[in-house]
């Protein structure tokens, strides 16, 4: 007897363990796919040295597009349904990792297209592999003007390494040329007299201060500069300067990325330097992420930062659909990296459908110049490629194969612990959402 | 006599062995050339195979510095990215008296290793006659010292997006093209471990020993110690910036970032040298070319429950993703080789085809017996 219902238990357990996943197909299985499964590389950094937190995001977007989209019946080719898959890829952040990784999923996995990229170093490095082996390819981070200008043909004199240029890679992410003057515009709109920049030792901060410091300077502007290195936790001594001074700057520019901004951000303000009805606050972009922001820099109220990527003003559906399952997921705001990852995707299975095909390079990559789709992120299309090959004199070399209208604002913080959805857009005036171009510390749009 | 009998055949036996640890040297030598004619192979299985002679190279030369010679360096990433730099530099910028146009490729490489070579030397001289932590402290601010100025001096580096190094062969067909980088790096890791070989058999090679066991006692017997660590410091400087030079000249990767000189690049090179065995050159390139083959080969390793089965909408009914973990669980093996085999997991394979370890058992067999006999002596017993 004993036997007998171990026998039927287990029998019962086998049944159940092999019907569960059945039941699910059947349950949500409205749509027949064929057979194969179209798979994209989704290159992102997963781990040390690279942006982990920045990797994870776009991995996340990456699998939410696919889900999505197989959610409605796939990829749709002449009528016939194909599942979709995004394999991330590692990279490590690092050149070597990216292209070895790279290689393997065109060449083991055998994607039919690659999206992401994080870090412009493993952007320039894989993009040769990408058109070696002729994969439609459409980045959403990396900034570095080359990705879509000249590609990896860096060097005089040497010979390129393909005959035919860069083809087969597309950007929606912004070049970091397109991104400088939004904050000095909005400054000296404001007509700030005199300005500090505080700014990172490295090759991000030093050129945006080079580039900032020549605008206002050009616009009467008096600019004083101080250098700090990534990682340094006390500011007091270098802000210690600036209270000093006979005379309180208009603006202090933090020049600063990730939580370095956020420790100096926080000590300017508990020491009443900025921001103060005399001294407007220009923090770093990642201030837009209100939950971490608000976490170390509790006395930040008022400050301003610079926002690249869509506001949340102009969240359409899709964005509003999309920031919430983040949400739901980790608790803060969707990034600007996360949105473009997915509307990557989107853009690929568009492309793809519009082409008639997953795996004709060339006509996958005629469609997406030929792109004109609404997405979380706004309206995508590209002005030039080889639909439209000429670009007129004066137009930069990166705008070939570049989404040309990334949006870049200034935003402002406004009430303490304030959610960044609901924070003032400030800057440009097209975009404003509360009516003003700066709030004073102390009063309310 | 039955015991000098005994010691004959074992001795024999330790022979044996040697011959067929060479019969296997030889067979994985015949498979490392044949692999690339393996049609099944992809290019993405060279390109690992590449970055694994690379690291092979990294961890041997190490293994001779710290391993064999006793010097504790952090610098050996930094090294190679002072190959790799002043080659990409050079090539584009032209090198003292040198134009661009008249700097090959080779002749970039050539001038970074030598660079390389340099600035080993300088900093040999100043650091090699201090001892213990001091090597150690020195090099790790020196790494980070060099990294720092890579990132910020970007207008000549290309700071975080990285130098392009000028690529070191112009062959159109991709296969054609990775299968000659894979020779190229394969022939690199033989060279450099039958030089680091020839250092470490010669009789610097026994100075250095004398020195790693003890400094006091090698210089008064006449060694001279700060020559010799020098010497060796220079010697895998310049290994390590020949092969940076090479690697990053589009042979494994088409740009050097500064990242890649971060203290974790680093410690993976100890710790490869660790696990195959730090006092074993041979040890220190298989350990480095095994666990970069490994940490690629689970880098995406997904276990789905139950059965492989997915949902309608393609989710996975239940996904493990060990491949996440492999980083960490390469660090629990470094803890546990370092804490139960501190010569390394590949050592004592090794020893064992060289034979040395019937040596090593005869050696204290002996000493323990000429050590009864000398307390019987004292005791009166003869």
């Amino acid at each position: 007897m004993k036997h007998r219902c171990a026998f039927i238990v287990t029998i019962a357990l086998i049944t159940m363990l092999t019907l569960v996943p059945l039941g699910m197909v059947s349950a949500d299985g409205h749509c027949e796919f064929a057979d194969y499964t179209i798979t994209l590389g989704g290159l992102a950094p997963m781990s040390a040295p690279g942006a982990v937190a920045g990797g994870v995001a776009m991995d996340w977007a990456f699998k939410q597009a696919a889900a999505d989209i197989n959610a409605d019946c796939g990829v749709q080719i002449d009528g016939v349904n194909y599942m979709l898959e995004v394999i991330t890829g590692d990279s490590e952040g690092s050149p070597e990792r990216g292209q070895a990784v790279a290689e393997r999923l065109i060449l083991e996995d055998e994607v039919d297209g690659m999206v992401g990229v994080y870090h412009s170093a493993v952007g320039l490095a894989t993009m040769g592999i990408m058109e070696e082996n002729a994969i439609p390819t459409i980045f959403s981070e990396p900034w570095n003007d080359n990705v879509s200008a000249n590609g990896i043909i860096e060097f005089d004199g040497a010979a390129p390494r393909f005959d035919d240029g860069i083809d087969h890679i597309f950007r929606i992410s912004p070049a970091s040329s397109m991104v400088g003057s939004v904050v000095t515009d909005w400054l000296i709109a404001l007509g700030v007299e005199d300005v500090v920049l505080i700014v990172e030792n490295t090759d991000y901060g030093q050129p945006a201060a080079a580039d900032e410091q020549a605008r206002l300077e050009a616009a009467g502007v008096t600019v004083s500069q101080i250098d700090v290195e990534l990682g340094t936790e006390d500011f007091v001594p270098i802000l210690s300067r600036i209270q000093a001074s006979a005379e309180p700057p208009d603006a202090i520019r933090i020049v600063v990325t990730g939580e370095t901004s956020f420790n100096l951000t926080q000590q300017m303000a508990e020491l009443g330097i900025a921001p103060t009805p005399d001294t407007i606050c220009v923090t770093n972009q990642i201030a837009f992420q209100h939950v971490q922001y608000w976490a170390t820099v509790p006395d930040g109220n008022y400050c301003a930062f610079n926002r690249v990527g869509i506001i949340p003003s102009l969240f359409n559906d899709t964005a509003i659909e999309l920031n919430a399952a983040y949400e739901a997921e980790f608790g803060d705001i969707v990034p600007s990296f996360g949105m473009a990852s997915y509307d990557a995707v989107f853009m690929m299975v568009d492309a793809m459908e519009r082409a008639g095909s997953y795996s004709d390079a060339a006509a996958i990559v005629d469609a997406i110049e030929a792109s004109d789709i609404l997405l979380s992120q706004g309206r995508y299309y590209f002005t030039y490629g080889s639909h439209n090959p000429d670009l007129p004199e004066g137009t930069p070399t990166f705008m070939w194969h570049q989404w040309p209208d990334p949006i870049v604002t200034v935003m402002q913080y406004f009430e303490q612990g304030q959610s960044s959805l609901e924070a003032a857009v400030v800057y440009p005036e097209v975009y404003q959402t509360h009516g003003t171009a700066y709030v004073v510390p102390g009063t309310s749009p | 006599m039955a015991l000098f009998q005994r010691i004959e055949a074992r001795v024999d036996a330790g022979i044996g062995r040697r011959r067929l640890g060479y019969a296997l040297l030889a067979l994985i030598v015949v498979y490392f050339l044949w692999f690339p004619n393996d049609t099944t192979q992809s290019n993405y299985a060279k390109t690992v195979f590449i970055s694994g002679f690379f690291y092979a190279i990294m961890s041997s030369s190490w293994a001779l510095l710290a391993g064999i010679a006793g010097q504790f360096s952090f610098g050996h990433m930094a090294f190679m990215g002072i190959g790799a730099y002043v080659a990409g530099l050079a090539a584009r910028d032209g090198f003292a008296f040198l134009t661009p146009e008249s700097v090959s490729s080779v002749g970039a490489i050539f001038i970074g290793t030598i660079v390389a070579g340099l600035v080993g030397l300088v900093i040999g001289w100043l650091l090699l006659r201090l001892r213990s932590a001091y090597l150690a402290l020195f090099t790790i601010a020196f790494s980070e010292l060099f990294r720092i100025v890579m990132l910020t001096e970007y207008d000549y580096t290309g700071g975080s997006n990285g130098l392009s190094l000028r690529p070191l062969l112009q062959i159109a067909d991709v296969d054609t093209a990775r299968q000659v980088e894979y020779y190229l790096m394969f022939a690199l890791l033989i060279v450099c471990l039958l030089a680091l070989y020839w250092v470490a058999n010669s009789p610097v090679g026994l100075f250095l020993r004398a020195m790693r066991e003890d400094e006091d006692a090698a210089s008064a017997l006449g060694v001279n110690v700060v020559r010799y660590k020098i010497l060796v410091f220079v010697f895998t400087s310049m290994i390590v910036g020949l092969a940076g030079g090479i690697f990053y000249s589009d042979i494994g990767s088409e740009r050097i970032i500064p990242e890649q000189l971060e203290i974790l690049q680093m410690s993976l090179i100890i710790a490869y040298a660790v696990i195959g065995g730090m006092e074993s050159l041979i040890g220190a390139a298989a350990g480095a070319f095994i666990a970069r083959y490994l940490l690629e080969a689970t880098r995406e390793v997904v276990i789905t429950l139950p059965f492989g089965l997915t949902m309608a909408d393609g989710a996975d009914a239940f996904v493990w993703e060990p491949g996440a973990w492999r980083y960490a669980l390469f660090g629990l093996v470094m803890v546990l080789t370092l804490r139960f085999m501190r010569n390394g997991l590949l050592y004592p394979i090794i020893t064992w085809f060289s034979g040395r370890d019937i040596v090593m058992k005869e050696t204290v067999a002996k000493r323990e017996s000429d050590e009864d006999h000398a307390a019987r002596l004292e005791v009166g017993d003869e």
